[in-house]
């Protein structure tokens, strides 16, 4: 059986499959469905310094081959995530990865700092690009230097690894990819979601309260493998890929295309033993094609 | 207790028709049918055809325990409900579930007031069933269009439910809104305590039967109806708003987890 194991910088998975923020919960929504210790890692949902309730409904709508969310980053804030939700997920054997967020710079460097505290968190993914909340959100990863210093900023108060999440909704995403390299991350993860609208012809209004949401789901695996394509060609830090993954030939080929990890996302939704389907259909890719070092097969796509 | 969420796959054993546009599937899946609780749902895989994304949540309807089998109702009014009442004998359909929290109901109860409008019905069959045993009075208030709307009524009689039928063309039963003959048999009783109102419907039935357990102070349960992605509180995308923000500034329930039954006066109904 093939060694699936992977680095990003000093974070070893077991094997790259890892679960996309804002689509696993705090992980015990999923205990019920498969064994979590299987994948690579958890990365949880965003945790801000403050409590947020998150946007009114309609937060959701479906589209073809997807769905746009305007959640809002609803969450309970550092100090009851601590409280209530890292007891689950300390006994795991996967790695833990705290997805932050912060209005300001500050926010973001005062949650971490606060985290660092905290036993069994292996990495932290800086959440610089959510469309949906009204300060902050985008402007860390649409402006360069801001992106850059924020990631400095927050270097400078952790050793754990630092993985900051990219949105696509920019002009060049290598451009914000190099400025967080820069800046100290460990990898870059990508892409969120693209800023998309629905219309309910009927009601004459849009589907969703803010009016435009993220766009997630299989619709957006082109675009994402077009990001993660451009940012592996870019940069000299490890490229993690999310995209509308929802099976092992859609983990496949972002693996191909240089991702050394995947995170699965709203397939979760559709699927709640999704991220397991596809260990498992990576695995028997491997077996079946007698590929021994999944390093060799990484961004071994040919152009 | 309600037996855990689970991912699988449940066979098609019957299905019929049971009204205009409404149907109903009997499907066999034993976990589901024998750990299920009135308010609880399931998240039904559409078949492919239907092209639709996300899973469609159905309120468990009834359930036969021994047999391994429970039932969903629905009105097949959209893409997904158009192809899944097409579904074949023996078929699998592929669901998560038991999902949810459950009515419930407080001890020395002397009557289950039921509201009902349209396909808000599903709920209560399993409901009648899990109350078989208890010795208090069930009346069912049915609100539909038309006649040809009604369903359930004869297994509703067998479950020990008095039925009265409102009918907005004055086809069967009371002519008007089912809120309007509810309001006129809450007023003949000769008090309110130890009854319980038990309502599922559209939401204009639902802020109307909000406004009458206001004014007549009794006890109400609502099973509300929301979008949603995933049915167990992974995506947060069926926010229900409360009246009062908790102590911890929460405002938001959310209808797959929380709910889908919440008490009347702990939320806001929106559009």
């Amino acid at each position: 059986m093939t060694d699936l194991s992977v680095k990003i910088g000093s974070l070893v998975l077991k094997n790259p499959v890892m679960v996309a923020s804002g689509t696993f919960g705090y992980a015990e929504e999923f205990k019920d469905f498969f064994d979590l210790n299987q994948i690579g890692g958890i990365i949880t949902k965003t945790v801000t310094l403050e409590p947020r309730p998150g946007n009114a409904p309609p937060r959701i709508a479906e589209t073809a081959s997807g769905m746009l969310n305007s959640i809002g980053l609803p969450n309970v804030g550092v100090e009851h995530f601590i409280i209530e939700k890292m007891p689950f997920l300390q006994p795991l054997s996967t790695k833990i990865i705290v997805n932050v967020a912060g209005k300001t710079g500050e926010d973001f460097v005062e949650a971490v700092a606060r985290l660092e505290d905290v036993e069994r968190i292996d990495a932290y993914e800086l959440n610089y690009s959510c469309p949906n909340v009204k300060e902050g959100g985008l402007t860390f990863s649409a402006h360069a230097a801001i992106a850059e210093e924020v990631t400095r900023n927050v270097r400078k108060v952790t050793n754990r690894p630092l993985i900051a999440k990219l949105t696509p909704n920019v002009t060049s995403i290598s451009e914000i990819g190099k400025a967080v390299e820069n800046g100290g991350a460990d990898a870059v993860s990508a892409i969120n979601t693209l800023v998309g609208m629905a219309v309910d012809l009927g009601k004459k209004q849009p589907k969703l309260s803010t009016i435009t949401g993220g766009l997630s789901g299989p619709a957006i695996k082109p675009v994402a493998l077009a990001k993660v394509f451009e940012l592996v060609q870019n940069l000299s830090i490890p490229v993690i890929a999310i995209g509308g993954i929802m099976n092992a030939t859609d983990a496949l080929e972002f693996l191909l295309t240089g991702a050394v990890a995947i995170q699965v996302g709203t397939a979760n939704f559709i699927n709640p033993r999704a991220p397991l389907d596809i260990l498992e259909g990576i695995r028997d890719y491997f077996d079946k094609n007698r590929i021994d070092e999944i390093s060799t097969f990484i961004g071994s796509i040919k152009t | 207790m309600s037996g855990n969420k689970i991912l699988t796959e449940a066979t098609v054993e019957h299905l019929e028709n049971v009204a205009e546009d409404m149907y109903r599937i009997h499907l066999y899946e034993p976990h589901i049918a024998q750990t299920s609780h009135a308010g609880q749902f399931v998240n039904i895989q559409i078949p492919k055809e239907a092209a639709v994304f996300w899973r469609r949540p159905f309120s468990i309807h009834g359930t036969r325990p021994e047999s391994g089998i429970f039932e969903i109702l629905f009105n097949a009014v959209g893409r997904g409900t158009q192809v899944l009442k097409k579904v074949k004998n023996s078929a699998k359909l592929n669901l998560v579930g038991p999902l949810g929290n459950t009515f419930n109901h407080p001890d020395h109860l002397k009557e289950i007031i039921i509201v009902a409008g349209g396909l808000g019905i599903a709920p209560f069959k399993l409901m009648l069933q899990n109350l078989l045993n208890r010795q208090l009075k069930k009346t069912v208030f049915f609100g539909v269009s038309s006649k040809s709307n009604l369903c359930c009524l004869d297994e509703f009689h067998r479950l020990g439910a008095e039925c009265r039928i409102s009918t907005e063309d004055g086809s069967q039963g009371y002519r008007g809104f089912v809120t309007d003959d509810l309001q006129n048999y809450l007023r003949k009783l000769p008090d309110l305590s130890h009854r319980q109102l038990l309502v599922c419907g559209p939401t204009p039935m639902l802020r109307k039967v909000q406004e009458i357990a206001q004014t007549f102070q009794i006890d109400a349960q609502v099973s509300v109806e929301n979008i949603m992605a995933c049915g167990f509180g992974a995506c947060m995308g069926c926010p229900v708003q409360l009246a009062h923000p908790l102590d911890d500034g929460k405002q938001f329930l959310l209808a797959c987890k929380d709910g889908p039954v919440f008490n009347m006066d702990e939320i806001l109904l929106d559009d």
